[in-house]
């Protein structure tokens, strides 16, 4: 047999002893690799919305925004309010989660006034008669340093200084 | 120190992709791998950086890559063991002229791909090869009989 090659070990080399598993562990690593854009399809790294429906006596609150983002996603959070009775002065109130970390575009139509209520994104809606319907749109861009695990969402619909409906949700943010 | 923290993260992905996706894969730069390749480069550039057009955020992401890179190049020089991981080794295909069948399989390359790389190493038949050497870096190393 000819010379081997310098730094070639045969048994290494060429019978591959020791090297058996080798290749499973890089098939199983591959897998690793690969089940990332499968989770994905099935939502787990975001942007699908979710449609939350809060029904009270005097209002309902359809809530229809995403609960998992990624920095830099430009997204829509869409509060639909539906009067089951007159609300005199609607109030649209936001935890700061929907704030923190967050560039808010726009919001459409713009509310009667903006307050902060105890820190929290107080919008005055105005009047709600019964039967009608109210749809706020905000558009938001998650800044890219922006990292949460669990941070709370809290939607609140007031009429005055009355709570109609309290929604508690969270937002997970990937870097 | 974001940035530095996702450049950290990608060189790591990265790495394993590479070491993961096969040796085949890297060996050849077909049109469309070199396609590939551009639109990896630019997908990562988005993730690293993202709305960063500062020069400190390009130095400090360059730096780290660099960084890493300067790391995972003298952990394989001065530890062995950690060379067989991050580098891989070479694989005998061809002895005497004999094909290693399971070595080929193994690495997912054919006859043919042999062939075409034994050709482009003056070598028109597998007959005439005493040692074929599938290396690290993606390439073949042909020793033709004497």
């Amino acid at each position: 047999m000819a010379d081997v090659p310098d730094a070639i070990v045969l048994k290494r080399d060429r019978d591959l002893e020791g090297r058996q598993y080798d290749i499973w562990v890089r098939r199983a690593l591959l897998g690793l690799v690969v089940a990332v854009p499968v989770i994905a399809l099935f939502n787990v790294f975001g942007q699908k919305p979710d449609t939350h429906l809060l029904v009270g006596p005097a209002a309902s609150l359809k809530i229809y925004a995403p609960a998992r983002l990624r920095g830099g996603l430009l997204y829509e959070a869409r509060f639909h309010i539906t009067a089951r009775q007159d609300i005199k002065d609607a109030y649209l109130v936001l935890g700061t989660g929907w704030a923190e970390g967050m560039s808010i575009n726009t919001i459409e139509p713009s509310p009667v006034s903006e307050a902060s209520n105890s820190g929290r994104l107080s919008f005055e809606l105005g009047h709600i008669g019964a039967g009608k319907s109210y749809i706020q749109f905000m558009q938001f861009q998650v800044n890219p340093t922006n990292v949460a695990w669990n941070r709370k969402q809290t939607v609140w619909l007031n009429d005055g200084k009355d709570r109609l409906l309290t929604y508690s949700r969270g937002v997970r943010i990937f870097p | 120190m974001d940035i530095a923290f996702r450049g950290a993260a990608l060189f790591l992905f990265m790495f394993l992709l590479t070491r993961v996706i096969g040796r085949r894969e890297l060996s050849s730069l077909q049109p469309f791998d070199l396609i590939l390749l551009i639109v990896l480069g630019d997908t990562i550039q988005q993730g690293l950086t993202q709305d960063d057009y500062s020069v400190t955020g390009a130095v400090i992401a360059v730096g780290t890559i660099a960084g890493l890179q300067v790391v995972t190049s003298y952990t394989s020089f001065r530890f062995p063991w950690a060379r067989r991981v991050l580098n891989g080794e070479p694989i005998v295909l061809v002895q005497d002229g004999k094909v290693i069948e399971k070595n080929l399989q193994r690495e997912r390359l054919t006859h043919e791909d042999l062939a075409e790389q034994a050709r482009a190493s003056q070598i028109g038949s597998l007959e005439d090869i005493q040692w074929a050497v599938f290396e690290p870096s993606g390439s073949v190393s042909f020793i033709p009989k004497q």
